[in-house]
């Protein structure tokens, strides 16, 4: 076991010269700026989900191009394999050319779509790149905003997450408009309607299938259900044919499950079918498509806020924040935090951190504790301001006691 | 700068990449990642001008066919529409403009599936993994982030917030700070009579917590009115305000005094720090804090806090877990985190001592002794080395002196 070597404290007039082994690296500019750059590190969610929209639309905007582009090209395949009067090519062959132009002008306003997402996304990297150590107490106050915006528009409270943006300017450092593509289905979903939703399984075919993902499967049975619901047992069967069997190679046990509802009426006191038929099944599916939804975007599936905030909290947390005399600057002196704090675990350390009482500053080798005659311990600096003030008399704020600053003694902490 | 404590700065740059050096590498890393998002900006205009390039040439040459086939048609060696349309069909198969835009295409998803790579080598990709799966009560959150709005003043938000997530009305969180930002707000446009109300109505209870803001703020408008009324009214001023207080801000009135022989050449005096804008701001800003400290709360709002600690811990708590994988159930259920966080000391609450010798961090029942040589331990550790005898010297582990049990004393932090 290593012991770090300490002054002698037998030596009263011992200078303490500061050993740099143990000196602290506390609040140094050195480490200020280790820090910075571990928390941009934090910010993958930052740059990635413009990145994604951004891809999107390019890739979308493509495929319009490819479409009519092939239709076009066809078109005049068609035309020259028929048998078509002059007028008529002629007049075919014109709106060909107007489909092209107006091919011209969506092209046009993709790249300008695209653009603005282009430039959006250099916004973010620019906001990274522009903290410094003189700005940091207003970044950090942007960082704060930018998590709560995230986490009004995980919640759905859209005005909120729209006024903050605006308050601060942040518009660019947010992602309103991806998570207002998301509102239209979950609000249709809010609606019993499965539509908007699978039309977004339409549009991210690739990647749900990449990941493996049985969504579209889910609102499938939950079409399904509804169908036995409404007593359509007919339309229930052909739209199993249609929609439903695909996915039976894969997912054919829960398939057989649902199929099986139609047995069972939608009043059913079968507590296995029953659950099927509850209105939670419609909340599930509002989850099920958030997370979906937050994985395709490179997001976090937990809101920031609770994941920066359960960290916080663990990192505050000590045994004595539960004390009365809990100062009020610590978050942990609050009912709500203390609540929130309840199931996580306390912070640990391995050296000592101590703070006086008075001035609330470190106390370390360069502002050292002082022990009074009752065991009681302050700082140098808070001690020395008081004795100044009052003829070399020190009076202990939690005892009362009183004595002279003589009498205190140097404590030698590592 | 001096000798020696040049060395002990350059003693505090560790081995390993100090934090000036990380956050210049960071600034090279995010370079790169400018690069990487600019060459995809590069190839994708590049494939829009190759599909607009397309579009043009496919368009020429239908619009060619059209006026071909409408040209007068009066001799024989005039084709005729069929063999224009054969003519344009077997032009475009030539020009293949699908497969014209395929290589600009190719590298555009070149570029495209290289950036979220590179990405993922900067960024932690999934700042996630530490979160424990808790209940958290919605309303508690709500609860905060509601005193959090009304405390920064963002009023309109976070009433819009408590109608949104249905949440009662925090009438008690919001009156008081709407008080409060309705005095700050007369400061900074001048008016100091909120302020001087407030101060004096709470007067008893600034008074025992040190604060002579009152008498700032009589300052401060005694000044203003120098400025702006004249002498003869900021002498009314002080006469009728701050003399009957005298005795506890005599060398004050001596000052403000002394600045009436310089008005109106302000620059001159030896005073004429008091005359700078800034003060305003400054008291603003202790008229908060002595407002919030009058409320029992904190300056800083918790949430702010609380979200700064989590920045500080979370990478920390994340390289934890690249040694945790598998251990998820370990991770959910442990009492106290099994590394430390080092929070910077503005997070710092409470003074946590740990034993040097055993690690411990002390508590009620293990509280931190006093050995007579100055060093200090845990009372375990202080039984440990005296062998459980209490009457036999030991000797402190840091310097030769012997001590007794009996003298050590309980500290108290």
């Amino acid at each position: 076991m290593e012991i770090d070597a300490l002054p002698n404290g037998n030596s009263p007039a011992a200078t303490s010269t500061p050993s740099p082994a143990t000196t602290p690296a506390g609040s140094t500019p050195v480490s200020k700026a280790g820090q910075l750059s571990e928390s941009l590190k934090l910010e993958h969610q930052f740059l990635r989900v413009p990145f994604e929209h951004y891809k999107k639309t390019i890739r979308a905007n493509h495929r319009v191009v490819e479409k009519e582009m092939s239709s076009v090209i066809s078109g005049v395949s068609q035309a020259a394999d028929g048998d078509l009067s002059q007028d008529d090519a002629v007049s075919h062959l014109n709106s060909l050319v107007s489909r092209l132009q107006g091919l011209k002008r969506k092209l046009e306003e993709g790249n300008l779509a695209e653009h603005l997402q282009a430039q959006r996304c250099k916004a973010r990297i620019d906001h990274l790149e522009s903290v410094d150590l003189e700005n940091v107490a207003e970044w950090n106050n942007t960082r704060v905003k930018r998590i709560l915006v995230d986490y009004m528009l995980r919640m759905s409270y859209y005005e909120t997450a729209i006024k903050l943006a605006q308050s601060s300017n942040i518009q660019d450092l947010v992602d309103i408009d991806v998570f207002q593509e998301a509102k239209k289905v979950i609000d249709a979903l809010r609606n019993k309607e499965v539509a908007p939703a699978l039309a977004w399984c339409a549009d991210n075919k690739s990647k749900l299938k990449r990941s493996k993902s049985k969504f579209e499967f889910q609102l499938r049975l939950q079409e399904f259900i509804e169908l036995v619901r409404d007593g359509n047992s007919m339309r229930a069967i052909t739209y199993t044919r249609k929609y439903l069997a695909p996915w039976g190679a894969t997912h054919l046990k829960e398939l057989q499950r649902v199929f099986a509802t139609l047995a069972f009426r939608s009043n059913t006191e079968c507590l296995q079918y029953k659950a099927l038929f509850e209105p939670k099944q419609w909340d599930f599916l509002m989850d099920q498509f958030k997370q979906e939804f937050c994985r395709i975007y490179g997001m976090t599936l937990e809101p920031l806020l609770n994941i920066y905030m359960q960290a916080g909290l663990s990192a505050l947390k000590t045994p004595f924040c539960y004390e009365d005399d809990c100062p009020k600057e610590d978050p942990l002196s609050q009912e709500s935090f203390r609540k929130l704090a309840s199931p996580l675990p306390f912070s640990k350390q391995h050296h000592s951190k101590l703070v006086c009482y008075i001035t609330k500053e470190i106390m370390d080798t360069e502002n050292p504790p002082l022990v009074l005659p009752n065991g009681y311990v302050y700082s140098t600096k808070a001690l020395e301001e008081m004795a100044s003030k009052n003829n070399g008399n020190i009076t202990c704020p939690r005892s009362g006691l009183v004595c002279d600053y003589s009498e205190v003694v140097k404590a030698f902490i590592s | 700068m001096h000798p020696l404590s040049l060395s002990l700065v350059c003693r505090f740059i560790s081995p390993s990449l100090s934090g000036e050096k990380k956050l210049i590498h960071c600034n090279m890393e995010l370079n790169t990642i400018k690069d990487a998002f600019d060459r995809v900006v590069k190839k994708q205009k590049l494939s829009s001008s190759k599909s607009q390039d397309m579009i043009e040439r496919v368009s020429q040459e239908i619009e060619q066919a059209i006026s071909r086939m409408q040209s007068v048609s009066g001799t024989t060696s005039q084709p005729d529409h069929k063999e224009v349309l054969a003519e344009v069909k077997t032009k475009l198969k030539e020009i293949s403009p699908l497969s014209q835009l395929d290589n600009p295409q190719k590298e555009l998803s070149v570029a495209l599936n290289k950036y979220p790579k590179i990405l993922e080598k900067f960024f932690n990709p999934d700042i996630s993994k530490a979160y424990r799966n808790v209940d958290s009560d919605v309303h508690t959150v709500n609860q905060i982030l509601a005193s959090h709005f009304y405390r920064e003043g963002l009023f309109d938000i976070g009433d819009c917030f408590t109608e949104e997530a249905q949440e009662p009305e925090y009438a008690d969180k919001k009156s008081p700070f709407l008080e409060m930002y309705r005095i700050l707000k007369a400061m900074r446009s001048g008016d100091l009579e909120p302020a001087l109300e407030w101060a004096a109505i709470n007067r008893e209870k600034l008074n025992q917590n040190g604060s002579n803001i009152e008498l700032q703020l009589r300052r401060l408008q005694f000044i203003d009115i120098l400025q702006k009324k004249g002498r003869d009214e900021a002498l009314k001023y002080c006469r009728k305000y701050m003399t009957p207080c005298a005795h506890v801000c005599m060398p004050d009135i001596q000052k403000l005094m002394a600045c009436l022989l310089w008005a109106g050449r302000v620059e001159c005096s030896p005073y004429y720090d008091l005359f700078l804008p800034h003060h305003a701001e400054k008291l603003a800003e202790e008229l908060a804090q002595q407002y919030c400290k009058l409320l029992g709360e904190s300056y800083e709002s918790p949430l702010s806090t609380t979200i700064a600690a989590g920045v500080q811990g979370l990478p920390t708590l994340l390289k934890l877990m690249n040694v945790m994988t598998g251990r998820k159930q370990e991770w959910q259920s442990m009492k106290h985190l099994p590394v430390p966080v080092d929070l910077a000391k503005e997070l710092q609450f409470h003074s946590i001592f740990v034993c040097p010798v055993s690690r411990d961090q002390a508590s009620e029942e293990n509280p931190p002794m006093l050995l007579s040589c100055g060093h200090v331990l845990c009372k375990q550790s202080i039984t440990k080395l005296s062998k459980n005898n209490s009457t036999r010297p030991f000797k402190c582990p840091y310097c030769p002196t012997e001590v007794e049990v009996g003298q050590c004393r309980q500290l108290h932090f």
